[in-house]
């Protein structure tokens, strides 16, 4: 039986591995939940937020916190540009979902093109930092990207509450015919929207540059589980992206500490046939 | 002389290009007249292996220069039909069968990683070519007779690899008396991880955590909470690509750092130059150092590979046991068609098994089971952010010797 | 007094099928005007063209003295036109308030003076759309068209499938609405004697043509059109 200190470890890692996939599920279910897109290339937006993060401190020696102020505006306007596109084809759920395939799979090869397929780590001092409380360690990056998670989930989550665009928002996922009849200008709407989720994609790749090691293939290894995260979240739930991305990674971090981490990758898709089948009502 | 291994960043690289100058009558030369052969192959230029799908197309290319400055296949020159199989099996078989039967090609070269060379050997013995791999690391899944691995491997790298790492182990003091044995479930990994855990229990070091992980892995916390609560004298790891690099990270993260570290196939340059990779070990054939440049046309390949990676911005530009895997396949290759006067397949892997070929990792054979011949895997530590051959202590480099963590 | 809206010579419907043919109307500021005919003539494809959701083949329409037939649904709505529709189409997703304050726009009508008009609102105000009665739901659709704060609000069928009871409830609102408040409206109504006192003039369709026009009191004074076009007798 694992000790104390391992499960407490493991619950801490789990929760803060988690807070990545609900940043990564939170654009994604944002346009999947209210505008019926479904952004495969989220992933490679992600990505190439987090090449230019690195490029900028590499190459040009820009702090992350710096190069987010251009990262994440830029990502917002190529959501726009990728948002027309979709506008201008009409396109539905089925076709954004080959669309944006197609999309990710042409940023990943420009990826390559540019960066080349070998590993791109962006070393600095703070990445493995970590704060001690007690028997744990809280490694520092992880949990100032939870934080960030969570102040941009439960905005997002309020925003959608009480604001007026954010409620229009939802009723026109709900009957975007009916909500145009009472003047909700969709379109208007789901260009922000889609530039929201991007902007967020950029977020999550300033994360993913400080944390991880780059690759352009990388692009495809979070799906899986961002996409389990999401429909456990409930499509267009900001906080439940980011309680489902938490709930996820716990469950994969003990299953990892009790049984073997082998067990890993079944946790997530375990986790969503439970819930699917039991359907508790907590939306 | 490899001082280049600084260059995780993208920089120009003057000394490799006049290095490639001083070598270029050779590479300049022109290629020999006549119908050129052709020789087919994929590699994995896409998916998750293009990582060292870049590095082997380097050393082809560099190789296919070199034999064309010398006397190309039997007086034609050669011609590198280069395709790729996206990091897929399938693709990779498909492809096999076209160049073979649309394209026609005269010979061909293996492709990278277990699973893709498995299903191009499927094809090769479908219609009888001769297939050299570099990159198979479970020599009992080589089971066509005219399959040839330029890497020496020997026929059971489970057994003796293993006795290797427990030899160097046995000259630490004090010696390590306990290792984890943490290993991706991909297949050689796993391979070598059982071979590792049965070899150290034979020699009385107890195991006291046998850890599998899947292949692409995204957490490590967890585990690195189990190898620290483990808390053994070595830490053995059957790592790929990356996760090397993730699994010291979250042990730092930890605050716990294993005395000394072992880890299988990990991507030498970003462990090599990670804070965390600082005297780790690792398995390797061979390394830009002596003895090794001394081996017969090392020092050239080893420039021209630098040079042209460089170019090609890789951050890690300084040839290893992957690029010279991929050289060693066309000195095989070279040797085979030049001593058999031919390029009928048959010939050629007649004359292969009967005598012995020199490459980048020296004098070869083929006559033991599944085609190999004597293993020849060793150990390299990372000192000063170099890899540096250690094990067996007379290939190590002049002065270096095998510091304890 | 110019017209709030004018329709001229309108003929619409769906994909190629011609619903409407013809239709000739106008409606003044603060005028309410009773629609009636049997099932299926085209009461709800003549609300559905003034909202932009149909198919126009001809004619124009004109509200507040521009022409909006070419306008988007979106378009009408912001200009003035309030929509109740005849399935009422709440938002089940959203609250009985976000029902309202997600499509409002300014001016005298605020979730607050809906929930003044219909009590019982106000009670289930944090509720899902989902989670109401059938008269709720028209009471919420009814007030989320308010909530828009039109020129001209659109009624279609405001009471069918109600309970007796609910239904006394809604007209009395609707009442208020036209009569105190001086709301323009169109009315489409199975129930020709309920809603005849509260209107001013009346429009019965037949087969997607408007076959009598007249003020309503005339048509409360003498029955016969009624009888005649929609078979109604007196009760
Ligand atoms: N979306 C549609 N597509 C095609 N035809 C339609 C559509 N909606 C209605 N119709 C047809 O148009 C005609 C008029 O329908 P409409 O709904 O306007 O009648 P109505 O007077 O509102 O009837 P009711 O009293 O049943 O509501 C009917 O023949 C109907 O079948
Ligand atoms: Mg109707």
């Amino acid at each position: 039986m694992p000790s104390a200190t391992l499960l407490g470890q493991a619950l801490i890692s789990g929760v803060l591995a988690g807070g990545m996939y609900g940043l990564l599920a939170l654009g994604l279910s944002l346009s999947w939940g209210l505008l019926r897109l479904v952004n495969l290339s989220h992933f490679a937006l992600a990505f190439l937020a987090a090449y230019l993060t690195y490029e900028m401190g590499t190459t040009y020696h820009i702090d992350p916190w710096w190069s987010v102020l251009v990262i994440v505006p830029a990502m917002f306007v190529i959501g726009l540009l990728q948002h027309w596109v979709f506008d201008r084809f009409k396109v539905n759920e089925l076709a954004s979902l080959l669309i944006t395939f197609s999309f990710a799979v042409i940023l990943e090869v420009a990826i390559q093109l540019y960066w080349t397929a070998d590993y791109r780590r962006f070393e600095t001092h703070y990445s493995t930092l970590s704060i001690k409380v007690g028997a744990f360690y809280i490694p520092v990056l992880e949990l100032i990207l939870c934080l960030v998670a969570g102040v941009l989930a439960w905005g997002t989550w309020l925003w959608l509450r009480k604001t007026y665009v954010g409620k229009a928002l939802r009723a026109s996922a709900e009957d975007a015919e009916i909500a145009a009849a009472y003047g909700v200008d969709h379109k208007k709407l789901a260009y922000l929207l889609s530039g929201l989720g991007a902007a967020y994609a950029g977020v999550a790749g300033t994360f993913i540059a400080l944390i991880a090691t780059l690759a352009p293939a990388q692009i495809w290894a979070w799906l899986g589980v961002v996409f389990a995260v999401v429909i456990i979240g409930r499509l267009g739930n900001p906080l439940g992206a980011l309680f489902a991305g938490m709930l996820i990674g716990a469950s994969e971090s003990i299953a990892m500490a009790v049984l073997s981490p082998a067990w890993a990758p079944v946790v997530s898709f375990s986790v969503l046939i439970v819930l699917l089948l039991w359907d508790p009502d907590w939306s | 002389m490899s001082k280049g291994m600084g260059a995780w960043r993208r920089r120009t690289f003057l000394g490799g290009a006049l290095a490639g100058m001083v070598a270029a009558p050779a590479v300049l030369r022109a290629a020999p007249p006549g119908k050129p052969v052709r020789v087919g192959g994929t590699l994995s230029l896409t998916g998750f292996l293009a990582q060292t799908a870049a590095i082997h197309k380097i050393a082809a290319e560099i190789m296919v220069e070199e034999i064309n400055g010398r006397d190309g296949f039997l007086g034609r020159p050669i011609e590198y039909v280069l395709l790729d199989d996206q990091s897929k099996p399938d693709v990779a078989r498909s492809l096999y069968e076209k160049l073979i039967t649309v394209d026609k090609v005269d010979l061909i070269q293996g492709p990278y990683a277990t699973a893709p060379i498995l299903a191009a050997m499927g094809v090769a013995q479908r219609y009888g070519k001769i297939i050299i791999q570099s990159s198979m690391g479970i020599p009992k899944l080589q089971t066509y007779d005219m399959a040839f691995p330029a890497t020496p491997f020997g026929p059971e790298p489970d057994k003796s690899y293993p006795n290797v790492i427990l030899d160097a182990m046995a000259t630490l003091s004090p010696a390590p008396k306990s290792m984890v044995v943490l290993t991706s479930k991909f297949p050689s990994a796993q391979f070598m991880a059982q071979g590792m855990r049965t070899e150290a229990e034979k020699r009385g070091v107890k195991v006291p955590l046998f850890l599998e992980y899947e292949a692409g892995n995204r957490d490590f916390g967890a585990i690195a909470a189990r190898v620290k609560e483990a808390n053994a004298d070595f830490l053995w790891v059957g790592s790929l690509g990356l996760e090397s690099n993730q699994i010291l990270e979250a042990l730092r993260k930890l605050d716990y750092r294993p005395k000394n570290s072992f880890h299988l196939y990990p991507a030498p340059g970003p462990l090599a130059l990670s804070p965390d990779g600082n005297l780790v070990w690792s398995s390797t054939f061979l390394e830009p150092d002596e003895p090794f440049m001394s081996r017969p046309g090392m020092k050239r390949i080893a420039e021209h590979y630098k040079e042209r990676a460089t170019k090609a911005n890789l951050p890690y530009p300084i040839i290893d046991a992957q690029a010279a895997g991929m050289a060693a396949q066309w000195q095989i290759l070279e040797q085979g068609v030049n001593g058999a006067k031919s390029l009928e397949d048959k010939q050629i892997a007649a004359w292969l098994k009967k005598n012995v070929v020199t490459t980048v990792y020296g004098p070869t054979k083929f006559d033991g089971p599944y085609n190999h011949g004597a293993p020849a895997q060793l150990i390299r530590q990372v000192q000063n952010k170099e890899w540096k051959v250690v094990w067996p202590k007379d290939l190590a480099a002049p002065g270096v010797k095998l510091i304890n963590g | 007094m110019a017209d709030l809206l004018t329709v001229q010579s309108l003929s619409a419907g769906y994909g190629r099928a011609v619903v409407l043919s013809d239709v000739t109307f106008a409606l003044g500021e603060g005028q309410a005007l009773a629609v009636l005919g049997r099932n299926g003539v085209g009461k709800t494809t003549l609300i559905d063209s003034l909202i932009g959701v149909t198919r126009r083949f001809a004619g124009s329409v004109r509200f507040s003295g521009k022409e909006i037939a070419t306008l988007s649904p979106e378009a009408r709505a912001q200009r003035g036109i309030g929509w109740v529709p005849q399935e009422r189409n709440v938002f089940r997703s959203l609250s009985v308030e976000e029902n309202l304050t997600a499509v409002a726009r300014p001016g005298p009508w605020t979730a607050d003076r809906v929930f003044g008009l219909f009590p019982r609102l106000a009670e289930r105000r944090h509720h899902a759309g989902s989670a109401l009665s059938g008269g709720e739901q028209q009471m919420l659709a009814i007030g989320r068209a308010l909530a828009t704060n039109p020129k001209l609000l659109l009624l279609d069928e405001p009471t069918e499938g109600l309970a007796p009871i609910i239904v006394q409830e809604v007209l009395a609102a609707i009442a208020r609405l036209l009569r105190e408040e001086g709301l323009a409206a169109i009315v489409v109504e199975q129930h020709a004697r309920k809603i005849l006192p509260i209107t001013d003039r009346a429009v019965i369709l037949e087969r997607g043509r408007i076959v009598h026009e007249s003020a309503s009191a005339a048509l409360l004074a003498d029955a016969t059109p009624l009888e005649r076009l929609l078979g109604v007798t007196e009760r």
